[in-house]
């Protein structure tokens, strides 16, 4: 259980302090059953912080993405913390930013949400057009309560929760400060049913899956910039000197791109299923991150943010890794 | 990196005489060559790496302003130094070469003469796009340590270190045992001369252990070492002898007293002899101090040896000391020199020949035991214990015993069993003139300076050579039946001898392994230690600054083993005699203002080469990478993990990289 | 009638063991396949495991890795990190619908030029039976 008032309350109290510059939390957005970050720079602003399944945001990535401006001559950078409202797989995104130095511990004060699951907005949309016109969401047991202005509806949570949410294994923040809740049973052993299907497919099937998925892709870089992982200055597949991928949107190019972006991911990936979430073209980029996160948790028995003190995956190996594959 | 000029790249096609032009068509290739882009001049010649060829090079370079050579020929390991030094020569920096191997990778392995060419003519392009991207390079230098290290106190070691000593630098010389002497200090006497080997050795022992430029540390190993050519930093642990040598005087008192004298198979005797837990390895021991076997002496094993330990009551000097500890000493030095040695193969994996069911089935090097005056039988060729010793009438020697055989994994020849055998066969009949001695062969290789002389004497003395390899040894009552096919008649036989003498080959040191991993050595398919290039760089290792000298590098009797030292020594010296080494030019850079600060590239480096600085981005203290260039070796591991792809080794840039995969995938 | 796919291999060696390896095979005149097309790097934890894709897109219909045997590397572990990036990439490829026949890694040292020919026969058959590359190859005039 998440009571909305313990957050407000802490969010005050937080952002009264001396060394603390922001809150980056969730309110009600402006188009329909979205939800916004909002940055809670004064105890007034904290009221408008909610917290119900329709909170999909992942926080975290406003860590790396908050710009740098250059400073006037003299003047000291802002080194006050930012704190953030974190979900189970948020927590372990600022975890995995710990581990490869993209954030500093000082610079940041987790309060952890023990989470449940967040609706998927697709599935949302498909089950409840009305839902664009404005509904709010909580949990009641196991069933998902709307409350649309005309009146409520219930529905089985396996209906409507996002998909990397069904195989969650990580509800409860694994690193905070603080944990404003009550602690969540983990419900899944972490396999997601998509990826097992395709990986039972043939060779020939899944290329028609990707093929046809990656040509809808636009090249908008929507998952690119949402992902917490993603904050490299200058992204090598945007660059010119050497080419990696060329600008032009076709499905050459763009399962290059998505290849990279994978790839670059292995070992980092948390699966909060944000990437999937923003992409425009509805393409299911959380089978792809997932397989690749089951991969990696079942051969080489590592989960990205888990441990603060772990090495990075992909700067580091063992000497059992496996190489039946090695001619 | 800035692109400040336009790539003018001279494209040259070598015949190799007829080892490329053979295969693959060059005329076609240079035509191929001189349509690609930023190709202005493209040449074929029969040898390249000849002055002539070079002289070519060096002209185009100056009379149509090239800034890129490609060479396609052989191999770049064969020949990139030399035609780095023909663009130096000619004024263009020793980097703006590129190789395209047309020779071990196409006319050397494929028949087909269109396919042939046209590979080469895919592999010339990727060498062109690579060489467009290319940048100058400075090679810098760092001051070298004008001393060596030497690994090793076998005749190889010692060699090796007189000479780098008697050339005026400082050497350490690292034996494991207690004394200097190694194999060589086993054998009675040495082939085709019949040298005394102790009379040959024991001076140079001698020598090493009073040479003022050398270093002396038995009875120590080297444990740790780091650093690169020039700047080595060696950790060397000297075990505790529980001996303080300064006092001993080697008067042997305490091995004649102590409790368990006689009872310990003795190393220097390959376990036929007996010693004491307190030992000198052999009389001529250098240094001539005593040393106790942790492993047997009743006191350090126990915690106590009668009322007081016997050594301790009877030494004179007071030298046993029982506190002592292990000392880990720490050198700086400029080159090694490994000679490790070898070990024999152990009979026992050839089941078949008896060795682990009679004591009548000795080694070779067993056999060097008995016939030595220093042995445990004084020089008597005897079988049997005490009272029942006797001289043997028959004896048979069995050649090719774990070398040339498939079935233990040694397929390679041991190169000295023919001749010790050759010369074990004549001691015996000196020392038993109506002994009956035959040697079962497979071949006999007596290839060097008097070799073939000396066999022809010992067959006229009288040993039987009888060509066949036996399938079986076994014992009847107190005699060994020698079960072989004379091949040479067709006649099968069962021998039976009262001696079998099993010429045993030679295989690296069970602990080889060490050395590999301490040093970054590779191994032959042989397993022994691998050297740079088997006809160029015999002495030479895939790793600068270290050398090779002796059996460690492959079996080979004294005079090549002494030859070979010298060679290392020789090579040790280059850098040492410089006082300084170039370092690397193909290093990591970092590209600090794409660099994120992740430190995946610090984690990765094996050399600890990259660590995190801080830089200020505009008034923010940002972490970057920053690359130690001294440390770097330059194998791009961090490029790979950067997943910014900001540091990059240069010359083997993304950039560099991709236009040869681009160039490659091409389909003509 | 049309002639038989001929595929077209891209290969990175490490310059101390693999490209050694593959000289060794040279000097001792093995014959082999012309299929096999080799980029030198001085060791295989060089390689990107982007490298693969590119080449592929590229016109590559397959692509091999050979480094030093792990305990080997010249550079202490490179082929040790070589070894886990191409698990993983090999898997990522395969699980986006690209024949696993198509990527190949393999440890031959400066000695094995036996091994080297076996190796390059071995990924020329896998490759030749998965056919040309075609799935999601850029279109590109030849230069």
């Amino acid at each position: 259980m998440v009571d909305q008032a313990v957050i407000r309350e802490k969010a005050k109290e937080i952002v009264s302090r001396e060394d603390v510059k922001h809150l980056v939390g969730w309110r009600k957005g402006t188009f329909g059953y979205r939800v916004s970050p909002h940055w809670v720079e004064t105890p007034e602003d904290a009221e408008k912080l909610i917290f119900s399944p329709l909170c999909s945001p992942n926080l975290t990535t406003y860590l790396t993405l908050e710009e740098k401006l250059p400073l006037p001559k003299g003047e000291e950078p802002d080194r006050r913390k930012t704190a953030l409202l974190v979900k189970g797989c948020d927590s372990r995104a600022a975890v995995q930013l710990l581990t490869e130095q993209g954030i500093e511990k000082e610079q940041v004060l987790i309060l952890g949400v023990p989470c449940r699951g967040v609706i998927d907005q697709r599935k949302l949309e498909e089950k409840f057009p009305e839902a664009l016109g404005g509904v709010e969401a909580e949990w009641d047991g196991d069933k998902i309560r709307l409350r649309f202005p005309e009146g409520e509806k219930e529905i089985a949570r396996e209906e409507l929760l996002a998909g990397n949410c069904l195989n969650c294994r990580y509800p409860n923040p694994v690193w905070a400060e603080e944990i404003l809740g009550d602690e969540v049973e983990p419900w899944s052993d972490g396999k997601a049913p998509g990826v097992e299907e395709l990986e039972k497919a043939s060779p020939d099937d899944r290329w028609a899956f990707w093929e046809k998925e990656f040509s809808r892709c636009l090249r908008c870089y929507s998952c690119r910039n949402v992902c917490p992982m993603c904050y490299c200055e200058d992204c090598i597949l945007d660059r010119l000197n050497p080419t990696w991928v060329y600008r032009s949107v076709n499905y050459s190019e763009n399962t290059a791109f998505h290849i990279a972006r994978a790839f670059h991911l292995v070992g980092r990936c948390v699966g909060c299923g944000e990437c999937e979430r923003v992409c425009p073209a509805g393409i299911p980029l959380g089978k792809l991150n997932q397989k690749m996160v089951e991969e990696v948790r079942d051969k080489y028995g590592f989960e990205a943010g888990t441990d603060p003190e772990s090495l990075p995956f992909q700067a580091s190996y063992d000497p059992q890794d496996q190489e039946d594959f090695i001619l | 990196m800035f692109m400040s000029e336009k790539p003018r790249v001279g494209v040259y096609v070598c015949h190799c005489g007829i080892n490329i032009a053979a295969t693959v068509d060059v005329e076609a290739v240079v035509e191929f060559a001189s349509r690609l882009p930023g190709v202005v001049v493209a040449k074929n010649y029969t040898y390249m790496c000849s002055d002539p060829g070079q002289q070519l090079v060096q002209e185009d370079i100056r009379k149509e302003n090239l800034n890129r050579i490609v060479v396609a020929s052989c191999s770049p390991r064969m020949h990139e130094m030399t035609f780095r030094r023909t663009l130096q020569d000619a004024g263009l920096n020793p980097y703006y070469l590129e190789m395209a191997n047309i020779r071990e990778h196409v006319s050397w392995v494929h028949e087909d003469q269109e396919e042939a060419t046209k590979k080469a003519k895919s592999l010339v392009g990727a060498s062109v796009s690579k060489a467009r991207m290319l940048e100058p390079l400075e090679e810098k230098e760092v001051e070298a340590e004008r001393s060596a290290l030497v690994i090793g106190g076998g005749i190889a070691g010692i060699q090796s270190a007189l000479d780098i000593a008697d050339a005026g630098y400082q050497v350490y010389l690292v034996e494991k045992t207690p004394s200097v002497g190694g194999r060589m200090s086993q054998l009675d006497k040495t082939f085709p001369t019949l040298d005394c080997s102790a009379c040959i050795l024991t001076p140079k022992m001698v020598d090493v252990a009073n040479h003022p430029q050398i270093e002396l540390m038995t009875y120590s190993e080297v444990e740790e070492v780091g650093g690169f050519v020039g700047n080595f930093e060696v950790k060397v642990r000297q075990k505790a002898r529980y001996v303080d040598i300064d006092k001993c005087n080697g008067c042997g008192d305490c091995a004649d007293n102590c409790r368990v004298k006689n009872r310990i198979p003795n190393e220097y005797d390959e376990g036929v002899g007996k010693r004491s837990a307190i030992y000198m390895p052999f009389p001529q021991a250098v240094p001539a101090k005593m040393t106790i076997d942790p492993d047997h002496c009743l006191y350090l094993t126990r915690g106590k040896c009668g009322k007081e330990p016997k050594c301790q009551e009877v030494c004179g000097p007071g030298a046993i000391d029982f506190e002592q500890q292990d000392q880990v000493v720490e050198l700086k030095v400029g080159a090694i020199v490994v000679a490790t040695g070898f070990d024999t193969f152990e009979p026992s994996r050839k089941p078949e020949y008896g060795y682990q069911d009679s004591p009548n089935v000795i080694t070779g090097l067993e056999m060097e035991r008995l016939v030595s005056a220093s042995g445990p039988t004084g020089g008597e060729i005897l079988i049997g214990e005490g009272e029942t010793a006797r001289k043997p009438k028959d004896v048979a020697f069995i050649q090719c015993v774990g070398s040339r055989d498939q079935s233990v994994g040694n397929e390679y020849c041991s190169r000295v069993c023919c001749m010790y055998t050759a010369k074990q066969a004549h001691l015996i009949k000196e020392k038993i003139p109506d002994a009956d001695v035959r040697v079962y062969y497979m071949d006999v290789r007596a290839f060097g300076k008097g070799f073939e002389e000396f066999y022809d004497r010992v067959r006229r003395e009288g040993v039987r050579y009888i060509r066949g390899n036996p399938s079986e040894i076994f014992s009847k009552g107190d005699k060994q039946v020698v079960k072989v096919e004379d091949t040479l008649t067709a006649t099968p036989m069962e021998d039976e001898v009262d001696l079998v003498v099993l010429a045993t080959g030679l295989e690296p040191r069970a602990d080889a392994r060490g050395v590999i991993d301490l040093l970054r050595l590779s191994q032959s398919s042989d397993k022994f230690f691998l050297e740079a290039h088997p006809k160029l760089y015999p002495v030479d290792t895939s790793t600068d600054g270290v050398f090779l000298a002796g059996c460690a590098q492959g079996p080979k009797d004294i005079p090549d083993t002494v030859a070979q030292a010298k060679g290392a020594a020789a090579s040790a010296m280059i850098p040492l005699s410089l006082g300084k080494v170039k370092v690397e030019a193909q290093t990591a850079e970092v590209n600090q203002d794409t660099c994120r600060g992740c430190g995946f590239c610090v984690e990765v480096c094996p050399y600890s080469a990259i660590e995190l600085t801080t830089v200020n981005r505009f008034g923010h203290a940002v972490n970057v990478a920053s690359v130690n260039e001294a440390l770097c070796k330059g194998c791009g591991s961090c490029s790979a993990a950067c997943l910014s792809n900001s540091v990059q080794p240069r010359s083997f840039r993304d950039s560099q990289i991709m236009p040869q995969i681009a160039a490659l995938g091409v389909r003509k | 009638m049309s002639e038989p796919f001929e595929p077209n291999i891209v290969a990175f060696l490490c310059n101390w063991c693999s490209y050694a390896g593959a000289d060794l095979a040279g000097t001792s005149r093995v014959k082999y396949s012309s299929n096999i097309k080799i980029i030198r790097v001085m060791c295989s934890g060089r390689v990107n495991p982007l490298f693969v894709m590119n080449a592929l897109q590229q016109g590559a219909d397959g692509v091999l890795i050979s480094g030093c045997h792990p305990g080997d590397c010249h550079y202490l572990e490179g082929n040790m990190y070589a070894r886990r990036r191409f698990g993983l990439i090999k898997e990522l490829m395969e699980f986006v619908g690209v024949d696993p026949r198509r990527i190949h890694m393999s440890w031959v040292s400066a000695s094995e030029g036996g091994k080297w020919k076996d190796v390059v026969e071995k990924v020329v058959e896998d490759v030749r039976e998965a056919g040309p590359f075609e799935q999601f190859k850029r279109d590109k005039i030849n230069w």
